[in-house]
């Protein structure tokens, strides 16, 4: 007997310790899991295959000549946070800025402002990045989506193993403080075009004033195509004032509400050359038979109001300032926490000039400003 | 000696049975419970006091006689090998021969028991998809008891019908999920010598107890006086789902004095070899007091539970699978601070207590009684996070296929991906998967530091723990009058009182000091306006800002699940010779509803008095329109008649044969999982719910004789009208989608055929084997109506499913939809062998015809259209067909001993080893997401998201040593 209690217990021990992953037992013993190590911030000791100097922003950008650029050869550049996408106005990009200028990192991802803080230094291994332009503003990403529909330079750095090998934090720093921007410099840089120093920087623009004027692009059916080459599928804001918008931005909520209280029913379906009607018409009013199938097959025979109803989103606006002869847009997500905040009265009934704070970036040679904090904090009233 | 000679006598005595008159004595037929069937060599011991008169075995039909006995009243004891012990008291008056007719015997299980615990928790949260297997007890029913351990593993449900058709009762009260419909065997896993104890039946037979459905009925008894005698202890280690049990009991047994005790204790600890993360840290604990008063009266009190941690499996898309080389990935653990941490945790402790009584007067009528309570927490943790980034490592935007459009590996231009420096960096990533175990796992190191970062405290990632907590109190009674030599009545009453609290917690903060109340996905369209993102409104309104929540805070959603019902039944059963028959009936009213118990911004309803009409007007609350749908307050009461019909007829064929068929008709309410269209934000009930209506018949041969046992059946039973519920994220809509479903019919017919004979080639070599062939399909096109979270509006009202049932194709042939997730072809073939306290069994099976759960957004004209609105033929095949998993082999073994030490202890082992050829890429289960690309280059069509799948663990083993006295 005793033999075999022996033979039994020896097949017992053996078979319960096989274990395919040795910490198995970890979660039974573990009450309560301790708390990982801090994170540790990168320095330049601790880059990984740092062993060299730091190129600096505008030197990178220099390497910009027309067209996307891959970077081959080692290159690193350095710069402390200046945007944050807490408010939602900004959105899967981060920018960062030195002595010398500021770019966009078009790290693919949300909520960049959990980890990436205001005034925090950032390492980036450009190496295997693409440096290009978008509507003129100088972007660091990835190279180019190989599909028929692209059509930008770059595309995001969104997949974990290269954000991780490219984009490291370091130590917290203090914010920057915003580079103080009057029309002479403004004017200087839209001259220079792409190279323009202020381009991707954090500034304040001080003594702008109201212009009435306001840009947006709606997408009907924003899930359909709604490029250039889909005129049927735009809805131009733009040319009339401001539509009657006094918010910096259309939230869902706000532009369902103002595209059934018929705030836009003058505006017409189209772009360019080709306007077919204003939106209280029918895709298939306006539109070859091919085209509706191909479109709005399913809604042909709504509105377009009621296209734009049943497919609402938010939407951007852009408000039109002007600093002297030049002129500023304000563009605002429709995402972005305060786009339902009105514009105060006195800005938009010319009495007062603002001052208002954010990044800067170059659109089809025009200045643009994206506001990084809510207006409260942004704009000042003079 | 006196003895030994009367029992001689009174066995030549029975076989002179037929020629002889008596003057007064006892006779009958012991019978085993499950199946009827006679017991030979039954043991009974036949005792006036405590003084034993006689001793006798039963002849091969059964049947026993104690002759001459005088007049007065007896105990009779009766024993058997492998069945539990029975005691009957028997009254003999005026000379005459007693008469018990049938005597039952209830079996032990033999073979490892398939509970709960049998199966990994499957990480389903929300998507309605149910993939829980039927649990068949392995009775003396020879299907059940083959195809109940050996099917387990590819979680086989019998007929196909889905476990919560399968009636499972305690104590004589029905105790399936009063919400959901769920068996509840989780409630008493690990506690197997004391839940041991039970009674079956199959189809759509009446049991004493309960009415029963359509796909039997199991009642354990869970008394003291029903856990087997002795001390008993063991130690089992297996591979595939814990490490380690250890388990204890103790059972007096019925003492002299009328008491009888039983205890049982277990600890199921460890991980396993096949599936990362998934680990057990669980007890179980039973306490049971019986007391006889008087003979005709006995008492039972029984307290349990089974609390626990148990770390859950998820499933994952083939592309993961294939990357990582194993179709067991788990992506809900990673590593935190080196060690394993896993996301997904159930987390129980729901107390069981019962009182029953039970009222013999004679032997001709009985009647019993009981109360039971189920209350406690049960809690299951997931993580959840406001603004940040999706923490899970296989969110479908961090693996290559994001970067590269393919499908089923070829390059589809149309899906407009193709980057080939992300895609082989992913690709990298997830083909080195130890090198880079922060981006394959989840990363806790990286959440805790997100939270530690933020100003003030705040996590943006936190781990909620949702809870179901209990509590439902039960009362059943029933009685058994044997109105005549040719007539059998039982019948019963019920009653049941649940309220079931739906909530969240924190369970951790994760390194932040709070967490916000807020609606994260209403937050993204109504951000400007404050009062419509909160969670709770009026805690906001009050305060001016959400509550900062600390751990144990609710947050999210708080509502209770009402539920009522009361119902009665009963069962005639009628012999004439051979000949039997049963009739019953049952009537029943079930109500339940919804009470919200947190006010969410996004339904606030309509204010009650002025106070708060002044409070809301203040804070902008816009309360006409689809707001005033209510997440607060009780909702309409739902109510509904219920009522079954059920007929049985039984013909015995000598003693060995028995032809049985039942034919049953059920009217059953739908439940309320099934008809709330968004339970965790309002009180909204989805339109057209009726009553689900099942017609079930079957018919079967049993032969039992001369060492074979072997049963077959045909089966066919439709259900029609049923309804459900599927939530997921919906990319079109851009929100956390509900899909309510009407309609829904199904049909099941097959085949069933189980068997043990003798090989006649060596003595205790049985032949053993089952064959279950079925086809179990969808027979309607439902109706859909599908809502978001975030809104009142109705996405789509009442859209036909035309492709639910059917795939068209274009050369005019189609293709059936099937019930999903359980194989329709289940075959088992083996070899059973015992001698000396040895036992060695080895089957092989084959396994087909299993088919995943399928979504009901591809099957609408919506989907098939694609943008376009055209619906091509290629569209149609590619988005409404049904996969259908493929077949799997399996080889099976389990061998075990044991021995008697100084003829009073016992020491034994059992060894099962699973899927001996190491088969790994057998599915059990799996389903289509509800989600849809419409991101393509031509704008013409849709395509499908990668469906999830669950597999088969490979080799596996269970080892168990135990010992009694």
């Amino acid at each position: 007997m005793k033999k075999i209690i022996i033979i039994l217990s020896v097949a017992f021990v053996a078979l319960s310790s096989c274990q395919s992953l040795k910490e198995e037992w970890d979660p039974v013993f573990t009450i309560k899991n301790e708390d990982p190590a801090a994170f540790v911030p990168y320095t330049e000791a601790t880059l990984p295959g740092f062993a060299g100097e730091f190129t600096t922003i505008q030197d990178l950008k220099a390497l910009y000549k027309g067209g996307g650029v891959e970077i081959a050869e080692a290159l690193w550049i350095r710069g402390q946070v200046i945007s944050s996408d807490v408010s939602g106005n900004i959105y899967r990009e981060l920018y960062i800025q030195d002595d010398t200028g500021g770019i966009d990192v078009k790290i693919g991802k949300s909520s960049l402002y959990s980890e990436y803080k205001i005034g925090q230094w950032v390492y980036v291994n450009c190496k295997g990045l693409t440096l290009g332009a978008y509507n003129g503003m100088p972007q660091l990403g990835m190279a180019p989506d190989q599909t028929t529909t692209n059509e930008y330079e770059t595309s995001y750095i969104d997949e974990w193993g290269i954000i991780n090998s490219r984009i490291f934090r370091g130590e917290f720093a203090e914010p920057l403080a915003p580079v103080e921007v009057d029309e002479n410099k403004l004017k200087m840089a839209l001259a220079a075009g792409y190279t323009g120093e202020l381009w991707g920087k954090y500034v304040v623009i001080k003594g702008l004033k109201y212009d009435n004027q306001i840009f947006a692009l709606v997408y009907p059916n924003p899930n359909l195509p709604h490029k250039s080459t889909n005129p049927e599928n735009r809805v131009f804001l733009s040319d009339k004032g401001t539509w009657n918008i006094n918010t910096w931005a259309l939230s869902k909520a706000r532009y369902i509400n103002a595209v059934q209280v018929g705030q836009f029913d003058t505006a017409e379906v189209g772009s360019g050359n080709t306007r077919y009607g204003p939106i209280t018409g029918k895709p298939s009013e306006y539109l070859s038979d091919g085209k509706v199938l191909g479109s709005f097959g399913r809604d042909a025979d709504l509105t377009y109001k009621e296209i734009m109803v049943k497919y609402a989103t938010a939407n951007y606006v852009s408000h039109y300032f002007t600093i002297g002869k030049t002129s500023v847009q304000v563009r605002t997500s429709g995402f972005a926490k305060f786009a339902d905040d009105v514009l105060h009265y006195d800005i938009t009934d010319g009495g007062h000039t603002c001052d208002i704070t954010g990044i800067l970036s170059l659109y089809s040679g025009s200045a643009q400003f994206t506001l990084v904090d809510e207006p409260s904090v942004s704009v000042k009233i003079n | 000696m006196k003895r030994i000679l009367f029992a001689l006598v009174a066995l030549a005595a029975c076989l002179t049975l037929s020629a002889q008159e008596y003057t007064g004595g006892v006779k009958g037929i012991v019978v085993d419970r499950n199946g009827r069937q006679p017991l030979e060599n039954a043991r009974l011991t036949l005792l006036s006091g405590a003084q034993e008169l006689a001793v006798i075995e039963t002849g091969e039909d059964g049947s026993f006689l104690f002759p001459n006995l005088d007049n007065g009243s007896y105990t009779l004891v009766i024993t058997a090998p492998e069945f539990l012990e029975n005691q009957v008291q028997v009254t003999v008056n005026d000379g005459y021969v007693k008469n018990m007719f049938t005597l039952s015997l209830t079996s032990i299980q033999k073979v490892a028991d398939i509970d709960d615990d049998s199966f990994a928790a499957f990480d389903l949260d929300d998507s309605g998809y149910n993939d829980n297997p039927t649990i068949l007890f392995g009775s003396n029913d020879v299907f059940n008891s083959i195809a109940g351990y050996n099917f387990s593993s590819v979680r086989f449900r019998a007929r196909g019908y889905i476990s919560e058709s399968q009636e499972v009762y305690l104590a004589g009260v029905r105790l399936n999920d009063a919400i959901t419909g769920y068996s509840p065997y989780s409630l008493w896993s690990g506690l197997n010598e004391a839940m041991r104890s039970k009674e079956s039946v199959n189809g759509a037979e009446v049991s004493d107890c309960g009415f029963g459905g359509y796909n039997g009925l199991t009642n354990i008894f869970g008394d003291a006086s029903s856990v087997r005698k002795g001390l008993r202890g063991s130690v089992m280690t297996n591979s595939t789902l814990y490490r380690l049990r250890l388990m204890a009991s103790y059972a007096t047994g019925p003492m002299d004095n009328g008491w009888s005790f039983a205890a049982n204790v277990s600890a199921r600890l460890g991980g396993n070899d096949w599936i990362d993360g998934v680990y057990y840290r669980s007890l179980a604990y039973y306490f049971g007091a019986d007391k006889v008063f008087n003979r005709n009266h006995r008492l039972s009190f029984a307290f349990f539970a089974a609390p626990g941690e148990r770390g859950a499996q998820n499933a994952s898309t083939q592309e993961v699978y294939d990357l990582m080389g194993d179709n067991m990935y788990n992506s809900n653990w990673g590593y935190q601070n080196g060690k394993v941490r896993n996301a997904r945790v159930r987390k129980t402790h729901e107390p069981v207590t019962f009182v029953k009584y039970d009222y013999t007067p004679d032997d001709v009528f009985s009647a019993s009684a009981t109360v039971l309570y189920r209350f406690g927490k049960n809690g299951y943790t997931a993580l959840d996070w406001y603004d940040a980034q999706d923490p899970r490592p296989d969110y479908y935007r961090n693996l290559p296929s994001y970067y590269y459009g393919n499908i089923d590996g070829d390059y589809v231009a149309d899906l407009n991906r193709n980057n080939p420096d992300k895609y082989m960096t992913a690709k990298n990533v997830w083909s080195h998967a130890n090198m880079y175990p922060e981006l394959t796992h989840i990363n806790w190191d990286r959440i805790y530091n997100i939270n530690r970062m933020q100003e003030g405290g705040r996590s943006k990632y936190v781990q909620e723990e949702r809870h179901v907590d209990q509590n439902d109190l039960n009362f059943a009674a029933s009685f058994k009058w044997r109105a005549s030599d040719a007539v059998n009545v039982t019948g019963g009453l019920s009653g049941r009182i649940n309220k079931t609290e739906y909530y969240k917690q924190i369970a951790d903060l994760l390194g932040g000091e709070y967490f916000v109340d807020i609606d994260n996905f209403a937050e993204r369209e109504y951000a400007s306006q404050p009062w419509k993102i909160q969670n709770d409104l009026d805690y906001f309104l009050e305060h001016g800002e959400a509550r900062k929540l600390k751990v144990g805070d609710k947050y999210g959603y708080d509502y209770n699940a009402q539920f009522r019902s009361v119902g009665a039944w009963a069962n005639g059963h009628f012999v004439i010779e051979n000949l039997s028959a049963d009739l019953s009936g049952r009537i029943g009213y079930e109500s339940f509803w919804r009470e919200g118990l947190m006010r969410k911004g996004l339904f606030p309803g309509v204010p009650t008095d002025n106070d708060m009409v002044s409070k809301w007007e203040a804070a902008g609350v816009e309360y006409a329109g689809p707001g005033a749908q209510s997440s607060y307050g009780e909702s309409e009461h739902l109510g509904f008649l219920t009522y079954a019909a059920k007929l049985g007829l039984n013909y015995v064929i000598g003693g060995t044969q028995r032809v049985y068929s039942h034919v049953g008709y059920f009217n059953d309410a739908p439940r309320f999982n099934q008809v709330f269209l968004s339970p965790r934000t309002r009180n909204a009930i989805m339109d057209g719910i009726t009553p689900t209506r099942t017609f079930t018949a079957d018919a079967n041969w049993q032969y039992s004789g001369n060492g074979i046992n072997l049963r077959a059946s045909v089966y066919y039973t439709q259900i029609k009208d049923q309804c459900k519920v599927m939530s997921a994220y919906d990319d079109i809509q851009n929100a956390f989608s509900n899909f309510a479903i009407t309609g829904i019919d199904q049909a099941h017919s097959g085949f069933e055929l189980g068997f043990k004979v003798p090989s006649y080639l060596v003595d205790d070599l049985y032949v053993q084997g089952v064959f279950a062939y079925g086809k179990n399909l969808y027979t309607s096109k439902p109706v859909m109506t599908q809502t978001v979270d975030n809104s009142a509006e109705e996405v789509m009202k009442d859209v036909l499913l035309p492709y639910w049932d059917l795939t068209y194709f274009e050369d005019g042939t189609v293709q059936r939809h099937h019930v999903p997730s359980t194989p329709e072809l289940a075959t088992s073939l083996g070899l059973s062998y015992s001698f000396n306290y040895w036992f060695i069994e080895a089957d092989v099976e084959y396994f087909d015809n299993a088919y995943l759960d399928m979504s009901p957004l591809y099957r609408t004209d919506y989907a098939v259209a694609g943008l376009d609105n055209n619906p091509t033929w290629e569209e149609m095949a590619y988005m409404t067909t049904q996969e259908k998993f493929d077949p799997a082999f399996l080889l099976n073994a389990s061998v075990g001993k044991s021995w008697f030490i100084k003829r009073k202890y016992q020491l034994g082992f059992s060894f099962n080893a699973k899927n001996i050829l190491n088969n790994r890429n057998v599915k059990t289960g799996g389903y289509e997401q509800t989600r849809i690309v419409d991101n393509t280059v031509s704008n013409e069509r849709f395509y499908r998201f990668d469906p999830k799948y669950f597999y088969m663990s490979g080799f596996n083993y269970m080892l168990n040593i135990y010992f009694r006295f």
